[in-house]
Formats: C-alpha cells, sequence, structure tokens
C-alpha cells in the first residue's frame, strides 16, 4: 500500500514520539545535557586537572605536596637562564626537524597504501606501521649498532664498498636523534591520517581533474587541503611529542652534548641531589603553556571551515591507478620497510639468539633467553596484567574520547571547548612528570578511596594519558561526517542512541579500531607513570622490561620485543580485515 | 679450698658471660616468633630484579616461611614514593635497601627511618664497616677500568687511575656522564679526593666520551667501540664471561657506593623487617653477592666467594662520595666538562 508524503511524516512523528526520553536529551533539554556535561567535566577533572593541579603546587612551592614549605617563583625563576634557552631552541629545532619530514613522508605513504593501486598494499599497511610498536630502547640499542661511528655495520658495508676509511653514519649526533624519533613519528602519523585518506570521497578530486587540474594540483588544492583537520592535528601531536621525547636524546643525543628539555627535567628530577621537583614542574607548566598556543593556532587556523568528505550521497573509495609507477610506490614502501624494521629487526632477531646480543659465534648460539622468558612468572602476571589493563583501558579511553570528541566536534553546547581542552591537558605535560603527578595525586586521596597501589591507579593514569589521542582520533573521524547523515537519521525517526550506534559508530568504527590499537600498544609500552604507581603483583610488560634491561639482560629485553611485534602483526591484520569488511558493505 | 674458691669465681663469671648470651638468644628467638607471626615483610630496593637479590629473598622465604613482597624502582623514584607516601600517612614499606648517602639525605629531610633496633649479625661487619643508629651496610658496589683484552694488551693495561691520562687514550676513553648525580660522579669525586685536583683536571683533555647506559657500555667496549671504560661497576661485568673484556682494579683502590639496610617509619612488620636484615647479612647470603663481584661486608664471606670472583670480593676500596661534597663536586665537573 503506498503511503502519502502525510501519512510519512506523521510516521516520523509517532516513531520518533516512542522515545521521549532520548528526544528531550536530543532536542537539548537543558537538565539532562547539564547532568551529562557536568559528569563528563568532573570524570576529565579527575583524570587531568587533578594530577595537574598538583604539579602546579609542586612548581610554585619550595617543597612537594604534604611536605611544610613556603610558596615560591623560584621553579620559574631558575628556568630564566641563557642555557634553558639554548636547549629549547634545540628541543624545538629537533621536534620540527623530525615532524615536517614525518609528515611529508607518512602523507606519501598514506596516499600510496590508501588511494593507489600498488601491488600489496593491505601487507605493506601492516609492514609499515610496525617500528611504531617497537619499544624504543630496542631500536636504539639497534641503532647504536648499525650506525655507530668505530664499528656500525653500515659504515663497514660501506667502507667495504668504496674503499675508503671514513665512517659517513654516525647516530650520536642531531641526525640521530631526528633519525631514531623519525621512526616512530613516521609510522604514528600514518596510522593517524591514513583513514582520512581512505573515507575521502574521489568525487572531490574527479571533478577537480574534469575541471582540467593536473594531478599535482588536484593532490594540492583538494586532496590535501580536505586532510588540513587531520594532518594538522596529526602534525601538532607528533610535533609535541617531538618535545616530550626521551628515549632518543637521551641514547643519541647526550653522548654528543645535545641536550634538550626532557633529558633537563631528567637530571633535574633523576641527577640532582635533592631531586629538583619544583625545577622540574616549572619548567613543564612553560612547555605546557607553549604547546597550548600551538593548539590555540591550529583552532583559529581551521575555526569557520568545513571538512566534511563523507556524505550521505553513495561514493565508492576508488583507487587511483598508477600503471608501471605502481611498483615504484611499492618499492618506496619496501625500503621505508627495509630500513625502519628489518634493519633494526634483523639486528633483535639475531641477537634474541646469541648468548649476547652483538656477538655473533657459533658457540654462543642459545634458546636461554627464550627459555628464560618463557620460564619467568613475573614476566607472565606482567603479561596478564599489561593484556588486562590494555584492553579494558584501551576501550575505556576511546569510549572517553569518542564522547568527548562527539561533544567538541558535533554539538554547539556551550562547555564544549572546556571539555575538549581539558581532555588536551595530560598531552602537554611529559610524561616524566606527568607520572609524579599521578603519584601525588593517588597517594594523598583520603584513604577511604582505596586506587592507590592498586591495578586501578594503573588504569585511570592510562586512561589519562590515552584520551588526547583518543580524542584527536576521534575529532579527525567526526570531523569528516557530514551533518546531514545524522540529521536524516533523526528526521526518519531513529533515536539519539540509534542514531550513534547506526551512523555515528558505524562511520567512525574505523579510527576507532585505529585509536584502540594505537592507546592498546601506548599502555604496553608507558613507563614514567607506570614505574611510579605500579605494586607488588600489579607488575607491567614495561617495568619488567626496565627491569631486565636495568640488569644488562638486553636479549630478553629483545625476546619480549619481538613478542610484541608478533602481537601487533596479528593485531593489525584482524583490524584491516574487519576495514576491508567494512569498507566492501559500505 | 684455694681451688674450690677459683672454681666458685669461674662458674660465677661463666655464668655472667652466658646469662646475657641467653637472654640475647631467647630474645631473637621471639623477633623470630614475631616476625612469623607478622607473616610478610616489604622491602623497598633499588635492585631491579637482579637475580642475586631475588636469590637472597627466596632463601629468607624458604628458611622462614616469611612472604617478601619486593618493590624495586630507581632510585629516585624509590625516595620520591617513600616520602609521598609517608606524607599522605601511607606507611607501606617496611625495609629500605638503599645508599648511604640516600640514607643520609632521608635523615637530613625527615623521620622517614626509625632508630635500628639491635641486629645479631650486624656484629660481624668486616672493617671498615659499622653499623649506626639507624643502618646497617648491606654491600658494596666498587668501580673499576674495564678494558676489551684485544685492544689492550700487555704494558698498555693500565695499572693506576693515573695510566688513564696517557697521551695513547686520547680521545678513547667512555665513561659514564660525570656532570650529572650517578656513578660519574661518585668517580669524579672520590678521585678527586684520593687522587688529586690534578688527576681530574688532566683527565678532562683526554676528552672522555660520556654515555648514560651503563649497562650498554660495556657491551660497546667488548664490541670494540672503545677500548676503555672508566666506570665500570664489577658486578656489571660478572655477566659478561666469554666476552673480551676484563674489569682491572687500579692500585690505588677502588671507588664505590654502599647499600645499606634501614628499617622504614611506622613500619607494619617490623620484627621480620629486623629478621630479613639479619637474613641478608649472614654467610650465605653475603657469599651470593660476593659471588656476583659485589664486595660483602661481613666477615668470611669474601673467603668463601669463586676464584674468579675473589679479586672483586676483597678488592682495595678507595672511598665512596659524600653527601656534602655534592653539591661542589657536581658543579666542579660542569667546569671542567662544559
Amino acid at each position: 500500500m503506498a503511503l502519502s508524503a502525510d501519512d510519512r511524516i506523521a510516521d516520523i512523528v509517532t516513531a520518533r514520539s516512542r522515545l521521549p526520553h532520548v528526544r528531550r536529551f536530543l532536542n537539548g533539554a537543558p537538565a539532562s545535557r547539564v547532568v551529562g556535561l557536568t559528569l563528563l567535566a568532573l570524570v576529565l577533572a579527575f583524570l587531568s586537572v587533578y594530577p595537574l593541579s598538583m604539579l602546579l603546587y609542586g612548581s610554585l612551592h619550595s617543597t612537594p605536596p604534604g611536605v611544610a614549605g613556603v610558596f615560591t617563583l623560584d621553579g620559574y625563576r631558575d628556568i630564566a637562564s641563557q642555557q634553558n634557552l639554548l636547549t629549547l631552541l634545540n628541543t624545538v629545532g629537533i621536534a620540527l626537524a623530525k615532524t615536517i619530514p614525518s609528515l611529508i613522508l607518512a602523507v606519501l605513504l598514506a596516499w600510496i597504501l590508501a588511494r593507489t593501486d600498488t601491488p600489496f598494499r593491505g601487507t605493506l599497511e601492516v609492514l609499515v606501521t610496525l617500528p611504531f610498536f617497537i619499544p624504543p630502547i630496542l631500536t636504539a640499542m639497534a641503532w647504536g649498532m648499525l650506525g655507530n661511528p668505530q664499528v656500525g655495520l653500515l659504515n663497514q658495508l660501506y667502507q667495504w664498498i668504496t674503499g675508503s676509511t671514513a665512517s659517513p653514519i654516525n647516530v650520536y649526533s642531531y641526525g640521530g636523534v631526528v633519525w631514531h624519533m623519525m621512526q616512530y613519528s613516521v609510522p604514528f602519523l600514518f596510522l593517524l591520517i591514513v583513514d582520512a585518506f581512505r573515507a575521502m570521497d574521489p568525487s572531490l578530486e574527479e571533478a577537480a581533474r574534469m575541471c582540467g587540474a593536473t594531478r599535482l594540483r588536484t593532490f594540492y588544492t583538494v586532496t590535501l587541503q580536505l586532510m588540513l583537520p587531520a594532518l594538522t592535528g596529526a602534525a601538532i601531536l607528533s610535533f609535541i611529542r617531538g618535545i616530550e621525547n626521551f628515549e632518543s636524546p637521551l641514547f643519541f643525543g647526550s653522548p654528543a652534548g645535545i641536550h634538550v628539555i626532557t633529558t633537563d627535567i631528567y637530571d633535574s628530577i633523576n641527577q640532582r641531589s635533592p631531586p629538583q621537583y619544583q625545577y622540574a614542574t616549572a619548567i613543564s607548566f612553560v612547555i605546557m603553556a607553549l604547546m597550548f598556543l600551538i593548539i590555540l593556532m591550529q583552532w583559529r587556523i581551521l575555526r569557520g571551515r568545513s571538512f566534511q568528505t563523507v556524505t550521505g550521497k553513495g561514493y565508492s573509495p576508488a583507487v587511483m591507478k598508477l600503471g608501471r609507477w605502481r611498483w615504484a610506490t611499492f618499492a618506496f614502501c619496501a625500503l621505508f620497510f627495509a630500513v625502519t624494521v628489518v634493519l633494526p629487526v634483523s639486528q633483535l632477531l639475531i641477537g634474541s639468539f646469541f648468548k649476547f646480543f652483538g656477538f655473533y659465534e657459533w658457540e654462543m648460539l642459545t634458546l636461554e633467553h627464550y627459555q628464560a622468558v618463557a620460564g619467568s612468572s613475573e614476566f607472565w602476571r606482567a603479561f596478564g596484567n599489561t593484556m588486562l589493563l590494555g584492553l579494558v583501558g584501551a576501550t575505556l579511553t576511546m569510549l572517553l574520547g569518542g564522547i568527548v570528541a562527539y561533544v567538541s566536534v558535533r554539538t554547539k553546547w556551550r562547555g564544549r571547548r572546556l571539555i575538549d581542552a581539558m581532555a588536551w591537558l595530560p598531552w602537554m605535560m611529559p610524561g616524566i612528570v606527568l607520572g609524579v603527578g599521578f603519584l601525588w595525586g593517588f597517594a594523598l586521596l583520603p584513604h577511604a578511596i582505596p586506587i592507590y597501589g592498586t591495578i586501578w591507579a594503573l588504569l585511570l593514569a592510562y586512561i589519562s594519558l590515552g584520551t588526547p589521542l583518543s580524542v584527536r582520533v576521534m575529532s579527525s573521524a567526526y570531523g569528516q561526517l557530514s551533518y546531514d547523515l545524522e540529521e536524516c537519521s533523526r528526521v526518519h525517526g531513529a533515536g539519539w542512541l540509534q542514531t550513534m550506534w547506526r551512523i555515528m559508530i558505524a562511520l567512525v568504527w574505523p579510527s576507532f579500531a585505529v585509536g584502540w590499537v594505537l592507546i592498546f600498544f601506548g599502555i604496553m609500552r608507558e613507563l614514567s607513570a607506570s614505574v611510579l604507581l605500579y605494586s607488588v603483583g600489579s607488575e607491567v610488560l614495561s617495568v619488567v622490561l626496565l627491569k631486565l634491561w636495568a640488569n644488562g639482560s638486553a636479549e630478553q629485553v629483545s625476546v619480549i620485543g619481538l613478542i610484541m611485534m608478533a602481537m601487533v602483526i596479528v593485531f593489525r591484520w584482524v583490524q584491516l580485515r574487519v576495514i576491508k569488511r567494512w569498507i566492501g558493505a559500505l | 679450698m684455694f681451688l674450690k674458691l677459683k672454681r666458685i669465681a669461674l662458674a660465677v663469671l661463666a655464668a655472667g658471660f652466658a646469662l646475657p648470651a641467653s637472654a640475647q638468644d631467647a630474645s631473637w628467638d621471639s623477633v623470630v616468633a614475631a616476625a612469623k607471626k607478622e607473616g610478610k615483610v616489604v622491602v623497598y630496593n633499588m635492585a631491579l630484579g637482579a637475580p642475586y637479590f631475588t636469590a637472597v629473598v627466596k632463601s629468607f622465604e624458604k628458611e622462614y616461611g616469611i612472604a617478601v613482597e619486593s618493590l624495586d624502582l630507581r632510585a629516585s623514584e624509590l625516595v620520591e614514593r617513600i616520602r609521598t607516601e609517608q606524607s599522605a600517612g601511607r606507611y607501606l614499606g617496611d625495609v629500605e635497601m638503599v645508599t648511604t648517602t640516600m640514607i643520609e639525605e632521608q635523615l637530613k629531610n625527615g623521620d622517614f627511618i626509625q632508630k635500628l633496633p639491635p641486629v645479631p649479625n650486624a656484629a660481624n661487619l668486616r672493617p671498615p664497616f659499622k653499623a649506626t643508629e639507624h643502618s646497617v651496610p648491606a654491600y658494596v658496589q666498587p668501580m673499576g677500568i674495564l678494558i676489551n683484552t684485544r685492544l689492550v694488551k700487555g704494558d698498555d693495561v693500565p695499572k693506576s687511575w693515573n695510566d688513564l691520562n696517557s697521551p695513547k687514550w686520547k680521545g678513547k676513553l667512555l665513561s659514564d656522564d660525570m656532570r650529572p648525580l650517578g656513578s660519574g660522579n661518585t668517580l669524579f669525586a672520590v678521585l678527586q679526593n684520593n687522587m688529586g685536583a690534578e688527576f681530574n683536571e688532566k683527565l678532562a683533555e683526554q676528552k672522555p666520551v660520556f654515555s648514560r647506559d651503563m649497562r650498554n657500555d660495556a657491551r660497546r667496549v667488548a664490541r670494540g667501540e672503545y677500548p676503555i671504560y672508566i666506570t665500570q661497576v664489577f658486578a656489571f661485568a660478572s655477566d659478561l664471561k666469554g666476552l673480551p673484556v676484563k674489569v682491572i682494579v687500579p692500585q690505588e683502590g677502588a671507588p664505590y657506593a654502599q647499600m645499606d639496610l634501614a628499617i622504614l617509619k611506622n613500619a607494619s612488620h617490623a620484627n621480620a623487617a629486623r629478621l630479613f636484615m639479619q637474613h641478608f647479612l649472614n654467610l650465605d647470603s653475603q657469599a651470593l653477592y660476593a659471588n656476583a663481584w659485589m664486595l660483602p661486608v661481613v666477615k668470611g664471606a669474601a673467603e668463601r666467594a669463586d676464584p674468579d670472583a675473589q679479586p672483586y670480593a676483597n678488592a682495595r676500596l678507595m672511598g665512596m662520595a659524600k653527601l656534602s661534597e655534592r653539591p661542589d663536586m657536581m658543579s666542579l665537573a660542569k667546569k671542567l666538562y662544559p
């Protein structure tokens, strides 16, 4: 029986009236919205503002919380020195020097693997992201052997080929620090932007081509412009991570006299007597203020512009045919994989089968490191704890990030900027300092709140540390969705929850999955907060790795690193299979 | 008559000596019983899972049936954790094993540890080690010179710290950074006090290369990146058997860091903490450390070490860094190594 337009409207109205409470929320009934937003703000305040307020107190007080002292500005006064200015310039310079080439490489890789017909791109996508998941301490160890000027394998290879005695590669230099950082930032940026490339409607590019634009101009004026929120957001995250990076400057910068802010903070806490918490927290707040300015700039740049590429109109995410050039793009990806993964991981893999890492003699071949790891009850306990914290932590973090991003990007509610900013805060504080903030914060809670010394302390810290990333990932995904999809669903009678589930969550699910993997492995690697908050029985893998490293068991660290890599491959493979199915169903 | 009197006098004398001893035994037995009743002890330490520490913990658990919860952190994190917990009224740890200077610092900054009750095995400490009002030495971590035996041979092998200042080693010395707090600065301070200011000035002219990764540095020397590493903790080389490296103990002696045991304020398992200290200072536990090339602190333990560990367990000591000199030594190191 055909229905008239009036009947259909009547049906929609009836359907909508079936869900009065959802409609009330949807229509912005102040009470429910205020309660929801207040709850969200309270959660974020506890996770980020509370530990940071402890640190702020520490920066303004002559002693840490709980100890008698006076309020002074000495910490901030000590920052103002010529040496610190040089350190700041070094830090910003290195962060920029690694972000710009990393972004270019990541865009190129994302475009190749998401928008072209390059062969084996499914496999390549898993492979090029692997470096991100290798513990930095392992790649530092591997590159220390590959690229040191005295006996580095790469220098020896160069000398063998050219007959020269020169050593062109020296990882203990600015270049070495930047290179080591880039191995993490390229796959990190790639993971953040690849789905934006994948989800883009190619009709926009086709329109540009139809209007006579060249491939290059189309890429520059359409593709790149549409990717702007995802690219700037990711680049800023990467820049901030560059400023906060600790392992690369410690391993490759310090021996060459290159100092950055994180090594300065590390020194002020770990290498001065007594530890200079006031100075460390003060300098962290100055850095935080600088980073906040960068984020404000991003907001201003992107304000009022639309970047929606996923609309209600059907499209097929077609790939560009490259012809013979597809083997060139394949070679490019394979080369990236070879240099960033095959070289250092081969070192790790080979090293794990010898008694001593880096000493390859027949009589030293052994499986003892694998046996030691397999037989270690501490490893298995830490493995279980880490898996539990990773699975629960990543899921909760992504859910929280999804809610914050939705409020921030998809609504015009008052207070959304504040919520977004609160979620950002932990990202802007170096991990070494933030760990202390959590320790102070959780220990000073009333004893009736049993968080300190339990696995909950770790879980809450991980959620706090991961939320900025989950918000960025979900914001970029939401930013690409046209409002007409949501409105259309609502007009057709779907409730708010139904719209969220069937439209919003269904469309941003690939980004959710990518974010989940990033957060999961972030939790696996997190050390700064873990080492301060773990307790007997709640050990995690990163703490076990630290202990093994501190005891000279580099080989067992390699074994665990390889296990972690195997897990990444499985996770990414499953994830890409699911995404592929989703793309197919779209 | 005289003989009878003599016998009585001797018996009284013997009883005089024997009574306090048996009273002491009885009182220690009550400590052991109370410790077993407490059932566990929480040990805050910076061993970071070292196998010799784990072995001592296991032997304690086996002997007394008391569970040990070991929380091992890096030095600065351990001190901050104790400070934060106690400020918040959370007294979770019972006993700590940290450096002497960290204990001095804790005493200077507050009352984080309590006065040490008697620990019988402290009577067996060998000179120059002594228990203090608050702590008892646990073991010693000395430093020497690590050489690559393929690159440094014959007469080139340094015998004295002064040999490092030979022109042939210019630019070829690897060292832990001497400017921040740590092994590098400890070595700098002890050599400044014992070898004279001129020694450190000459060493600075040798342009040693600084690193901050002590475990990896020994392997860099083994691989031949550098022929000599000048801040080698003996024990960190004990597990490198089979590699072309050797630890040299210079004739003047070895700078060292001393680890002490102390009972934390308001410890919930104070008797078990005392028993753990007593166990740590017994010959078997100390021999475990001696075999890992640490220097034991009780009499008779060094002699029980394996032959390859003997030179290190009996090494001549030069001195340790002092808390009071720390700021001056750190600024001097920064001046010499800008």
